[in-house]
């Protein structure tokens, strides 16, 4: 059934027993007046017909037609009358008024009779008319044949009245009655619907504002409680609800407060958080800052020293100095790589490039790491060619296989790209047999400085910034990273790569670090550093590639060696100078002096986002210390050929 | 019962009825017997019925007085030895009653007929209405056996007769409009076929209509519409039995042949006469009747 507002009910309960009740009473009533009208008819008929019986008994008797005619044509003026007829003792017709068509003439009866034709709707009734009987002296009276009053019967009247008046009659009071029944209806449901208005009214207004409290609006339902009516049926629900009102916004307001607080408190704890993370950020570039100096120092005089000639055993001293310069560069490398990743210093720059040339570079790079500790690096050739930074990409590739390298005792690692997915991507996988990683940790790797099994934080197997790093990367590529290890077994990380049309664009130069120093023969080169170790090493270093140097500890040195005349073909400055302007001003300064844009590059041991950002800004190469001298070199190759102000960020 | 105690009336006087005419018959006689001497303990006075159911003969009855038709064919029927007088009956009952007892009548078997002679009918006619000429008749089967008496006795009196003989089927109406045309004045003469208490009505109507008055043989007649009535009261009769009962307990033997009704009372409906422009009195009427009589 359907669910009838509350207004319709209302009506319903209002108007139900109204239509009942009344529907029953002009039943009643009608059913009343009908019977009342049908006795009244029948009365009136049965009067008709004695009259006539009565005035009629003189003309039977001296057989009168004449005068009987008279009679059934006055009777015929009395309403419904269709036929009026008199018949003789004998049962012949004396006299007759009317439409006899269709009449039953009934036979004589010593009684009164009547009768309904249903067919035509018609009453007819006979009355038999007497002689009228005068008592008289019975001393000479004694015929007992004459006593009995069969032989008195003078005659018989017979009329037959129409029921059609009485019929109109009843239908009009029948309509009557319907219409008073509608309109008594009507001002039923018009009273209620007046009276159910002014409870509806209350209800819907107590509804809305229900609705408005339900939204949330307080505000306003003071000012309504005062214009309400004070008779209103529902005022004292009204009233309650103002109540709950008030209590609600009591509540909300406290609530607020409370919530206020919190946010308060916990935003302290945010701002107390930060702060934190703030002075850790600071230490790790104030600590790699000043780590990165000497370290950058040692590199250089190792890289010195190795070109020196040495007899067999200082020789083997040297290789393992470089390989300990190596891993110590490499740990502030990772340092770096995280802070700058943190940075958002790192720019994207997504090209086709073909696997095949990572992959080569990958087993140049590390085939000798593999060979030493006597496990397989197995690259599976491919020709495949993604859309995406191949610089990154080989970062990445680099972390994971020198992770699995790292953590990987038997066997090898497997590095592969799959392609002909359905996604139409390429799935660049590595695999190895290493230890694995339990569940548990699955997620945790990819946090900083998190190590599986090292405890003792062993040195040689990293500072744990790898996945790290390449979770970050890939975040930063948008590729979809995804681990699956078996502890015990090995761990397989596979990355999701676009794939790209093959192109001939050539890109190996951008990874290309093999440059002969023949290059560099013969270019001039000012070095502008305050750290005189640093300094001494640098040039020695850059003399050693058959550079022509000048050093410079600042600006003003650097100024000097101009108005000597001397006409640098690069110029490489550190940021951070003690006296003077940073190295960007001075090299701004001194290609101000020269009157050309001398290539230049910049170094620096700090790692703060805003510097590295400022050196993109123009167009600076960025070296961080400890800078290698093989990406030196490479930095200076391509600087004196042209290749620079593209504010690349190297390390 | 001993026969000590037995009633031993000398006068029985049966009723028919115990209808006030019949009572105030019987009462006036008893009153008229005592007044005349004799002992009320010698009148006994009973209905039909108980009669019927003693049926003993008593010796010492000298006379039976029957009042009424039934009686008097009860009393016929029995073949009492004393003599019967039979009072308040038609003539035309007391010989339909003779007619079955197959008797005559005789000193042991009279009668008073309670219907008025005809001439003193007549006479009343010439009394009170004296420029009538024609006198209508309307016979039954009855009454008919007095056609030839009035024939003679109209013709004898200077009047004419218009008559109309009816049969046991018939229509009054048509036979009344017969003799009414051209008549002066209507006799009513007793014969229930004719004249009885379901036809008066319209009898009298259709006369008065024709403005032909009526002369009838009972009051109730007159009360009815009829303008004149010549009859005997109950009393009258009751006395005229006790004069004929004293003779008979005199010695004197009851008269051979029945009785006219000696007194006579006359009744008039004066609105009727009203409306017929008629002025009588009913009591004058009577005195010179009876005058005339006694001449």
């Amino acid at each position: 059934m359907r669910v009838l507002d509350i207004r319709s009910r209302m009506l319903l309960a209002a108007l139900l027993p109204l239509v009942l009740i009344s529907t029953l009473l002009a039943v009643m009533s009608l059913l009343e007046r009908f019977g009342g009208m049908q006795d009244a008819y029948d009365q009136r008929n049965r009067s008709v017909v004695r009259q006539i019986a009565l005035a009629s008994e003189y003309g039977l008797f001296s057989a009168n037609q004449a005068q009987l005619q008279a009679l059934t044509n006055g009777a015929m003026q009395e309403a419904d009358v269709r036929l009026a007829v008199v018949l003789d003792g004998q049962g012949s017709i004396l006299a007759s008024t009317g439409d006899q068509s269709g009449a039953t003439i009934h036979p004589l009866r010593s009684v009164e009779t009547q009768g309904f034709d249903a067919q035509q709707r018609v009453d007819w009734l006979t009355q038999p008319v007497f002689a009228s009987s005068i008592p008289i002296d019975d001393l000479f009276e004694k015929n007992n044949a004459i006593e009995d009053g069969a032989h008195n019967q003078l005659g018989q009247v017979m009329v037959v009245f129409s029921r059609q008046s009485v019929d109109a009659r009843q239908l009009e009071m029948l309509l009557m009655g319907a219409l008073i029944g509608l309109l008594s209806l009507a001002f039923g449901v018009a009273l209620a619907v007046y009276l159910s208005r002014g409870v509806l009214h209350p209800i819907a207004r107590i509804t809305s504002l229900i609705e408005r409290i339900g939204r949330g609006e307080y505000v306003g339902i003071e000012v309504r409680h005062q214009q309400d009516v004070a008779h209103d049926p529902l005022h004292e629900l009204q009233g309650h609800i103002y109540h709950m009102a008030d209590r609600l916004a009591a509540a909300r307001d406290d609530l607020e407060q409370q919530v206020m607080m919190a946010t308060q408190a916990l935003r302290v704890k945010k701002e107390e958080a930060e702060m934190a993370n703030l002075a850790k950020s600071r230490f790790l570039a104030a600590a790699s800052h000043d780590l990165r100096q000497p370290t950058h120092a040692l590199g250089l005089f190792v890289s010195r020293l190795s070109q020196l000639p040495h007899d067999a055993q200082t020789g083997e001293l040297i290789v393992n100095l470089e390989a300990s310069v190596r891993a110590m560069q490499n740990l502030l490398d990772g340092l770096l790589d995280i802070s700058r990743l943190e940075a958002r210093a790192v720019q994207v720059n997504k090209r086709p490039f073909a696997l095949s040339v990572l992959f080569d570079q990958l087993v140049q790079d590390l085939s000798p790491a593999f060979q030493e500790k006597g496990l397989r690096l197995r690259i599976r050739p491919t020709s495949l060619w993604v859309l995406s930074d191949a610089t990154l990409i080989y970062r990445i590739l680099l972390n994971l296989v020198g992770n699995a390298l790292r953590y990987t005792e038997r066997g090898g690692v497997l590095v592969a790209a799959r392609g002909g997915l359905s996604s139409g991507q390429v799935l660049l996988q590595v695999w190895d047999t290493g230890i694995g990683i339990a569940p548990e940790y699955q997620q945790t790797v990819f946090t900083e400085f998190f190590q599986v099994a090292n405890s003792a934080r062993d040195r040689t197997k990293g500072l744990g910034l790898g996945l790290s790093i390449v979770q970050r990367t890939a975040q930063l590529l948008a590729h979809p990273l995804n681990l699956v290890s078996t502890l015990g077994r090995g761990t397989q990380l596979s990355l999701m790569l676009p794939s790209a049309c093959p192109s001939i664009v050539p890109v190996t130069s951008v990874l290309s670090t093999t440059v002969s120093t023949e290059d560099l023969r013969n270019h001039c080169v000012l070095v502008i550093e305050d750290d005189a170790l640093v300094r001494v090493a640098m040039v020695g270093l850059l003399e050693s590639w058959g550079l022509q140097v000048f050093q410079a500890e600042s600006y003003s040195s650097a100024c000097m060696h101009l108005k000597q005349g001397a006409i640098p073909d690069v110029i490489v400055s550190d940021y951070r100078l003690q006296e003077g302007p940073n190295g960007i001003e001075t090299i701004q300064r001194l290609r101000t002096l020269l009157d050309q844009d001398v290539p230049a590059c910049l170094m620096s041991g700090d790692t703060a986002p805003k510097l590295i950002a400022e050196a993109q800004a123009l167009g600076l190469t960025l070296l961080h210390k400890p800078v290698r001298p093989a990406k030196l070199r490479s930095l200076l190759r391509r600087l004196l050929q042209g290749q620079w102000g593209t504010g690349e960020d190297l390390s | 019962m001993p026969l000590q105690s037995r009633p031993q009336p000398k006068v029985v006087i049966v009723n028919s009825d115990n209808t006030a005419a019949y009572v105030n018959a019987a009462q006036a006689m008893t009153n008229e017997l005592i007044y005349s001497g004799l002992s009320a303990k010698d009148i006994q006075q009973l209905g039909v019925s108980e009669w019927s159911k003693q049926m003993v003969q008593v010796q010492q009855t000298r006379i039976y007085v029957a009042l009424g038709t039934t009686a008097t064919a009860a009393l016929a029927a029995a073949k009492v030895t004393a003599p019967v007088v039979a009072a308040l009956i038609p003539r035309s009952s007391f010989e339909r009653v003779l007619r079955d007892s197959a008797r005559k009548p005789s000193s042991q078997l009279t009668a008073i007929y309670l219907d008025q002679p005809l001439l003193r009918q007549l006479a009343l006619i010439r009394l009170a209405l004296p420029h009538a000429r024609q006198v209508s008749v309307l016979w039954g089967p009855d009454s008919s056996r007095s056609a030839p008496l009035l024939r003679s006795l109209v013709s004898a009196n200077g009047l004419t007769l218009q008559e109309a003989g009816l049969e046991s089927n018939f229509n009054v109406f048509q036979d009344l409009q017969q003799v009414l045309n051209e008549s002066d004045v209507f006799l009513a003469l007793a014969d229930p076929v004719v004249f009885n208490s379901n036809s008066i009505q319209n009898i009298l109507l259709t006369t008065f209509r024709a403005n032909v008055p009526v002369v009838a043989f009972s009051p109730a007649y007159v009360r009815a519409g009829a303008l004149l009535a010549l009859y005997a009261t109950p009393e009258q009769v009751g006395k005229q039995a006790a004069m004929l009962v004293q003779d008979v307990l005199h010695g004197q033997a009851l008269p051979g042949r029945p009785l006219e009704s000696s007194d006579f009372e006359v009744s008039v409906n004066e609105h009727v006469a009203r409306a017929m422009n008629l002025t009588l009195d009913a009591k004058v009427l009577r005195l010179e009747l009876r005058a005339m009589e006694q001449k």
